[in-house]
């Protein structure tokens, strides 16, 4: 091929996507970390500031107290998800993937449909549920005799930020559900046929054959269940407001860079130490997938069958 | 090693019965081979034995032993799957040892139970590979390693041979041959290929639509086929069939000519027949032979010494001859074939031979 047609046709086929892609990911991206950098001044003007918002961010007390307090809790929301969501995800699949499970298409449709719904709709439920006033979490547990269980938990600092991470946990089960799901049907059945004849059950033939053969996909949800978590931010807002009360109780990455971006009630807006924020954000979270790539991805294997 | 016996044997899949009242027993230590076209349950019945299928109705006994209610792994039998079924996050060695593994044997002697099979089967320099990391031929022997290793009763294989290659297919066979010899197994196996069953059996079951059609030696099902059914399976290419009527003196075959044969006792003079001829007892007539046949030539098809000939007779009926070395026919000749006496088989209006 001449060069020239090679280099048209390369234009036309990568063109498009890199255009879109430098528009909408890289140009924000690089924007935004340049904006750390700048300080903002009251006139509105920016001034070159080096690293000083991140020395700022990280060892002032006005900035860094709310700073590790919001990192702490995204690190608690996003324990949550991998012990409680994940898990429950795979059990899920593998009971979904029971030869001899009726309704599975019902199970598996209500089950993901949270996952489609508004998170403001899902926080707007949640909180009707849980209202220490009408909610009907109160009247359940007390049919029951276990009205002593019962607690204000989203209003309390203690449980707030557990109780919405189970809200989310709740709404996103599907997603871990249905990834997990697909990778065990790829599994050929004549497989499970022969670790029947050697002699496992099948909780064994799960554990040992199903199981190592699904890591990969368990692997892509952890980092899938990562990023969207240091990326989260509506269903606290939905439930919370920017505040994410009680007393920062449910504060994560997300609603500290929004309420230092934009601003809130007597807090003006900063475009800079707002950047800084999200340039944290985009480096942890980069932390967090380098590790998962060179740590963890090396030791999985992955199957053609 | 043990007897399988099978006795009344029943599965449905939902409404649909795909075993129907199968009767089958497998002696100690022989090499039983079923054959039948696609979807006729081939593969379910041998899933039954394993146990893989729970069965609808009738017993399976396995060393005197009835198995119906047993898991897999307690009728002491073993299973090579048409796809392997190699465990891929394994090697060789785990994989070969992993049911022994779960039975509680010890692992020294779980060691020795690999190498044992693993000198067998020339699978030494493989053992710490990957299944991906082995050719289509050697995983083959790895799932029959992992079948010996457990020291089963019976082994079952389903089409084992059906995803290798020609030339190593006809290894591969003589490699299962000499294993059954040296292992006196008890072996049930199914397969597509008529040459896999005419040269491994010491009895072939025909299946067809869920029914044993037929069981027998090789060549007792060869030369006394028990009806239209087998004798059109067993056999490559097919046997000729030609429809006739009983006259005292032979069979009338309308126009094709009447043929002056001795009739079987069963012949009623006046009833409908099939003959059946197979095309190595139909030659091309060099003298004047006693049962001919006229004919045209369709096709000569000529595979070196020995070739066919596909023939349109004067009722328009078609069939194939066997022909050695050039008879120098081609298409559109005219020429006549004679019907060898000893080979003709007769079957009544139902199916079944005239014996
Ligand atoms: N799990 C199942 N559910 C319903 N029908 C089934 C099931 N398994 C097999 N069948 C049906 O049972 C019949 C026999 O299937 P089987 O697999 O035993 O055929 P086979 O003789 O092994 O065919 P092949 O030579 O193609 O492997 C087929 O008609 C098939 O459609
Ligand atoms: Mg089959």
């Amino acid at each position: 091929m001449p060069q020239g047609t090679y280099l048209r046709l390369l234009v036309f086929f990568l063109g498009p996507a890199l255009v879109l892609y430098s528009v909408f990911s890289i140009y924000p991206l690089l924007a935004t970390i340049l904006n750390s950098l700048y300080s903002h001044q009251k006139d509105g003007s920016f001034l070159w500031n080096g690293l000083g918002n991140f020395h700022t961010l990280l060892f002032d007390p006005t900035w860094s107290e709310p700073f590790w307090n919001a990192l702490k809790n995204n690190f608690v929301f996003f324990l949550i998800h991998m012990l409680v969501q994940n898990p429950v995800g795979l059990m899920l699949a593998a009971l979904l993937s029971l030869p001899r499970l009726r309704f599975r298409a019902t199970y598996r449709t209500l089950i993901f449909m949270p996952t489609m719904l508004s998170v403001v709709v899902i926080g707007f439920a949640w909180q009707l549920i849980l209202s220490p006033l009408w909610g009907i979490a109160k009247m359940f547990l007390q049919t029951f005799g276990l009205g002593f269980l019962f607690a204000p938990w989203l209003g309390e600092e203690s449980s707030a930020l557990i109780t919405v991470s189970l809200i989310s946990v709740w709404q996103f089960v599907g997603i871990p559900m249905i990834l997990i799901y697909t990778a065990l049907l790829a599994i050929p059945d004549e497989l499970i046929d022969a670790a029947t004849v050697d002699g496992l059950n099948q909780f064994q033939a799960f554990f040992w054959v199903k199981l190592p053969l699904i890591w990969p996909t368990i692997g892509l949800v952890s980092v899938l269940t990562f990023v969207n978590n240091f990326n989260a931010f509506d269903l606290i807002y939905a439930m919370k407001g920017a505040l994410a009360g009680p007393n920062f109780a449910t504060d994560i990455m997300g609603t500290l860079f929004y309420r230092t971006f934009f601003g809130n009630q007597l807090q003006l807006g900063d475009p800079s130490m707002g950047s800084t924020i999200a340039t944290m954000m985009f480096l942890i979270i980069l932390i967090g997938i380098m590790v998962y790539l060179f740590l963890v991805q090396r030791r999985i294997q992955r199957y053609s069958f | 090693m043990a007897e399988v016996r099978i006795e009344k044997l029943r599965k449905s899949f939902g409404a649909v019965e795909v075993l129907k009242d199968i009767d089958l027993t497998v002696e100690d230590g022989a090499f039983v081979v079923l054959v039948g076209p696609s979807g006729c349950g081939k593969s379910t019945l041998l899933r039954s034995i394993a146990g893989l299928e729970p069965v609808s109705d009738g017993i399976i006994t396995i060393g005197g032993r009835k198995v119906n209610d047993l898991a897999p792994a307690q009728r002491e039998i073993a299973m090579v799957f048409q796809s392997y079924a190699l465990y891929p996050h394994m090697d060789v060695a785990a994989n070969m040892g992993f049911g022994l593994r779960f039975a509680g044997t010890p692992k020294a002697e779980i060691a020795a139970r690999v190498a044992e099979a693993a000198r067998i089967l020339q699978l030494e320099p493989l053992l710490k590979r990957r299944p991906r990391e082995l050719s289509g031929g050697q995983r083959q022997r790895v799932a029959i390693g992992r079948a010996i290793v457990r020291k089963p009763q019976v082994f079952l294989f389903d089409e084992p041979l059906s995803n290798l290659d020609a030339a190593l297919r006809i290894n591969t066979r003589v490699e299962i041959a000499k294993l059954h010899k040296l292992l006196a197994a008890t072996i049930v196996y199914v397969t597509h290929d008529q040459v896999e069953a005419m040269t491994l059996a010491d009895k072939i079951v025909v299946m067809n639509q869920g029914r044993v059609e037929q069981q027998g030696k090789p060549l007792e099902l060869y030369y006394r086929p028990a009806n239209l059914f087998v004798a059109g399976f067993i056999g490559s290419p097919a046997m000729n069939f030609l429809p006739g009527k009983v006259t005292p003196g032979g069979v009338d075959l309308g126009a094709d000519g009447a043929l002056a044969l001795p009739l079987p006792a069963g012949a009623v003079p006046g009833s409908a027949v099939t003959l059946g001829v197979r095309p190595e007892h139909m030659r091309i007539a060099g003298t004047a032979d006693g049962l001919r046949i006229d004919a045209t030539v369709e096709l000569v098809e000529r595979l070196g010494e020995m070739g066919y000939v596909h023939l349109r007779l004067p009722s328009g009926a078609v069939a194939i001859a066997e022909i050695r070395g050039d008879v120098g026919l081609g298409t559109g000749d005219r020429t006549s074939v004679a019907l060898d006496p000893a080979h003709l088989h007769l079957f009544g209006a139902d199916g079944h031979r005239i014996a």
